[in-house]
């Protein structure tokens, strides 16, 4: 039982850890190398990886998609996506795609000529499922040796501890005002309980040897 | 922008929820308060009366009208959410 609750604990935690992952923003140091607009249509496999069409626009089962092609410092390659988030989730009130798509087509850059980007960004790239993370704003940087400080994440996750441990010591109060004592009297009429039973029991044993004997009576008569 | 209403209205009806709950408990909260202080002792009047009084008091109080924050809060994040992610 107890490899039970250990799997259930660290199914949890592996949940919660790759939802906060995929929504909270990251940065990413890049040398942007193109944008494009491809037709996609989303499956039911990765249609939640993605976001909905431009703000205003209807909804249909496909629709373009902006991608931005980006190169790491080291080589490696990376594509990003390009969609308005707007009122929908996660947060991020996304509405200047185009806008953003244009920003980033000013600074495509060559190898020999690189101009460096800080794309802030959500979400994961799987080729298996071909889902991109989303590009949520993209700008200037000198150099690809910039410090990076995540300020939104800091703050965002100590507001998050800060709440749960708030909610945990309410919890705890709670326990001890008005649990506690319930239990300490339930454990107290438990007792009560299993003491008449005793005594019945005892009766009961001298009642019952009685009966049978009575009964024993019957049978000898018999 | 559909979207844009569908999330303004869930939000309104959850935040008057959190609203409704939070101006009651601080009612009562306000009310026990004063009770207590009456039992304590060392005032003169009946009991009605006092609570009556400080009750119009906290009717009229800020603390009262801090709680509208509920709604106030929410709005100015999702505001401050939009300029960063698409004007800065």
């Amino acid at each position: 039982m107890r490899y039970v609750k250990w799997t259930l604990i660290s199914l949890i935690t592996l949940i919660v850890f790759g939802f906060a992952h995929y929504t909270l923003p990251q940065h990413d140091v890049v040398r942007i190398t193109g944008t494009e607009v491809i037709r996609q249509d989303f499956s039911g496999w990765n249609r939640i990886f993605y976001a909905q069409p431009d703000s205003g626009n209807a909804v249909g089962i496909n629709r373009d998609l902006r991608l931005i092609y980006a190169a790491y410092p080291d080589g490696g390659v990376m594509v990003y996506r390009n969609e308005d988030t707007s009122w929908g989730w996660p947060p991020y009130f996304k509405f200047d795609t185009s806008n953003l798509q244009g920003e980033t087509a000013d600074l495509v850059s060559t190898r020999a000529a690189p101009q460096w980007a800080v794309i802030t960004h959500y979400g994961w790239r799987n080729e298996f499922l071909s889902i991109y993370p989303n590009a949520i704003s993209v700008r200037q940087v000198d150099s690809p040796d910039v410090t990076i400080i995540p300020w939104f994440n800091i703050i965002f996750l100590t507001l998050v501890a800060l709440i749960l441990l708030w909610i945990y010591r309410k919890i705890q109060k709670f326990r001890q005002a008005r649990i506690d004592p319930v239990l300490e009297d339930l454990g107290k009429a438990w007792d009560k309980v299993e003491d008449q039973a005793d005594a019945m029991g005892d009766r009961a044993s001298g009642l019952w040897g009685r009966a049978l004997a009575w009964l024993g009576t019957w049978r000898s008569k018999k | 922008m559909i979207g844009g209403i569908r999330l303004f209205a869930i939000a309104f009806v959850v935040l008057t929820v959190i609203y409704a709950y939070l101006s009651l408990m601080q009612r009562w909260r306000c009310r026990k308060q004063l009770e207590a202080e009456f039992d304590a002792g060392g005032i003169d009047g009946s009991r009605d009366d006092y609570v009556d009084k400080g009750m119009a008091e906290y009717r009229g109080s800020f603390r009262r009208k801090l709680i509208l924050g509920v709604y106030i809060i929410p709005l100015m994040v999702v505001m401050t959410l939009i300029y960063v992610s698409n004007y800065m």
